[in-house]
């Protein structure tokens, strides 16, 4: 235990949150995750997953228990922290590269290391070419690329992505998901994943957190055994499907909990 | 949803002919009313050529009227402008600011501008002065109104990745609420364009200066009305129109300026 707290970047310990006088969102959750984790929050809706991210991001308080993100309290740690929204959330009014620039902008970067940690940030994200294009002319996967290409511009140690892909189609979004790993291949962050698609929390987790709804409580902990870098190939293995299936099955009982 | 209509030309002719074809419609339909009126009715409307002569031989009176109107209706609306904008800032700041103030920026709307006429120009004596704060009163309401709208309904995911960066309020405000603000704020100075003319016409009529004889557009319109010059006073009313008409193209080219690049009420394309 003391050894894992070592390595944890991320450590929630018995963590209760409830609006004002609501009800209670989240039950006494508690979970670590090591440096390099791709860690996915999947369970029904009003369990609390989105929640959760809020509160490692420092956004909301929690009510009782602890966080700690690097060492530090979640709203001294924003600087090592990233957000991706389920919606790209752009400003309309400026182009791709100017929104790419604006964490830094807001962190007060000096200009011209501003415009080269953008262009690195789009480049990855593949979208070099439509730099000075407005988010109303791209597609719903294009703007997506820009909010992660955002996020990645201040290089977090830490990525939060709330659904970022639930909004796209399949095709764009299996796309995307590999995108997502190839860029986790060249820069190690930790990631906190929400979805509500089981395929895609196998496809990028190295483990997945199961959650049950009112309140928010965990349920179990899978870990996924199949070897980084995935490709699109992964998801034809016979491991890939049998771990679909499997992590299907424990949602339905997660789900048959919450009819009772 | 837009159906190109380059591909069919005779379409096209079509929609540039129908306008005019109305507009044609309309003056045939108010010679023929003229026509019909028994001869001591017949000053009631006069024809449409009565109305050109007198546009042309009042013309130097009604252009100096037209200027005297515009610079009045102009002062008011840039003083609508500046005032709105600040005082949308402020009611930004908190939902208890807004309900503080709110009310009392209802109550300066519901007042009838011709009872406060007299106290405006005891105030601020007769003339542009007045004209200026009439324009102001009647254009200010629905400017702060937008521009209000506009600053607290951004995006609350943007709100969230500003603060994620640390942004100051100032931050906040200039890079994230304000260019949020902007299509409600041009949607303000759109209603405000079309009632900056009409204001500082009611402002002319009810205190214009009549000390000099140099009034604008509400001035001329007692005078012709005492006369009963009624081509002059529907020429007066047309210019009244070009006025009013120049100010909401001059809205709309700033608007256009403004949005076109990023905004989706001036796309054409679905890319």
């Amino acid at each position: 235990m003391t050894q894992e707290a070592q390595t944890a970047i991320v450590e929630l310990k018995d963590v209760d949150k409830r609006y004002g006088d609501g009800p209670l969102i989240l039950d006494k959750i508690s979970f670590s995750a090591a440096r390099g984790e791709f860690v996915t929050l999947i369970g029904p809706s009003g369990c609390g997953k989105s929640t959760i991210l809020k509160l490692i991001s420092g956004l909301n308080p929690i009510t009782s228990g602890r966080i700690v993100v690097d060492g530090l309290e979640p709203s001294k740690a924003v600087e090592k922290l990233a957000f991706v929204f389920q919606e790209p959330t752009l400003l309309p009014w400026l182009d791709v590269i100017r929104n790419v620039e604006v964490p830094l902008r807001l962190h007060h970067t000096d200009p011209s290391t501003r415009s080269e940690l953008a262009k690195r940030s789009l480049e990855l994200v593949r979208l070099s070419d439509r730099a000075h294009y407005y988010p109303r002319q791209l597609s719903g996967g294009q703007k997506m690329r820009v909010s992660i290409a955002r996020a990645l511009s201040v290089s977090p140690r830490i990525l939060l992505l709330d659904e970022p892909f639930g909004a796209l189609d399949e095709m764009t979004r299996d796309h995307l998901n590999e995108e997502l790993l190839a860029i986790r291949q060249q820069l190690a962050w930790t990631a906190f994943f929400v979805t509500h698609s089981v395929a895609e929390a196998v496809f990028l987790s190295s483990r997945i957190l199961v959650l049950s709804a009112n309140p928010g409580r965990l349920h179990s902990e899978l870990r996924v055994d199949l070897p980084y870098p995935r490709t699109a190939e992964t998801r034809e293995s016979t491991e890939y499907q049998k771990l679909v299936a499997h992590v299907t099955h424990v949602l339905r009982s997660v789900e048959n909990l919450k009819a009772t | 949803m837009n159906t190109k209509s380059k591909g069919r030309p005779m379409a096209q002719v079509i929609g540039y002919l129908m306008p005019v074809a109305t507009g044609v419609g309309m003056i045939l339909a108010w010679y023929g009313i003229c026509f019909g009126l028994t001869p001591d009715q017949r000053f009631l409307l006069p024809p449409p050529h009565e109305v050109l002569r007198a546009f042309i031989d009042k013309g130097p009176a009604l252009w100096d009227a037209a200027l005297a109107t515009g610079g009045g209706a102009i002062m008011g609306f840039v003083l609508a402008v500046a005032l709105s904008f600040s005082i949308a800032l402020f009611l930004s700041l908190s939902r208890l600011v807004r309900a503080s103030f709110y009310p009392y920026l209802m109550i300066l709307q519901m007042t009838p501008i011709i009872v406060i006429a007299p106290i405006l120009i005891l105030w601020v004596g007769p003339g542009l002065k007045s004209v200026t704060v009439i324009t102001f009163l009647i254009c200010f309401f629905p400017m702060v109104v937008n521009t209000t709208q506009g600053l607290i309904s951004t995006d609350s995911n943007l709100v969230d990745l500003f603060r994620m960066c640390k942004a100051t309020k100032r931050q906040e405000i200039l890079f994230l609420r304000v260019p949020a603000a902007m299509p409600y704020f041009f949607t303000g100075l759109r209603i405000g364009a079309t009632l900056a003319p009409i204001g500082a016409i009611v402002g002319d009529y009810i205190a214009g200066n009549s000390a000099n004889g140099k009034g604008g557009l509400g001035f001329l319109t007692i005078i012709y009305s005492s006369q009963f010059q009624m081509g002059a006073l529907f020429a007066t009313a047309a210019v009244g129109c070009l006025l009013g008409f120049v100010f909401v193209v001059t809205v709309m080219a700033l608007s256009w300026l403004a949005l076109h690049k990023w905004h989706d009420s001036f796309s054409r394309s679905d890319t």
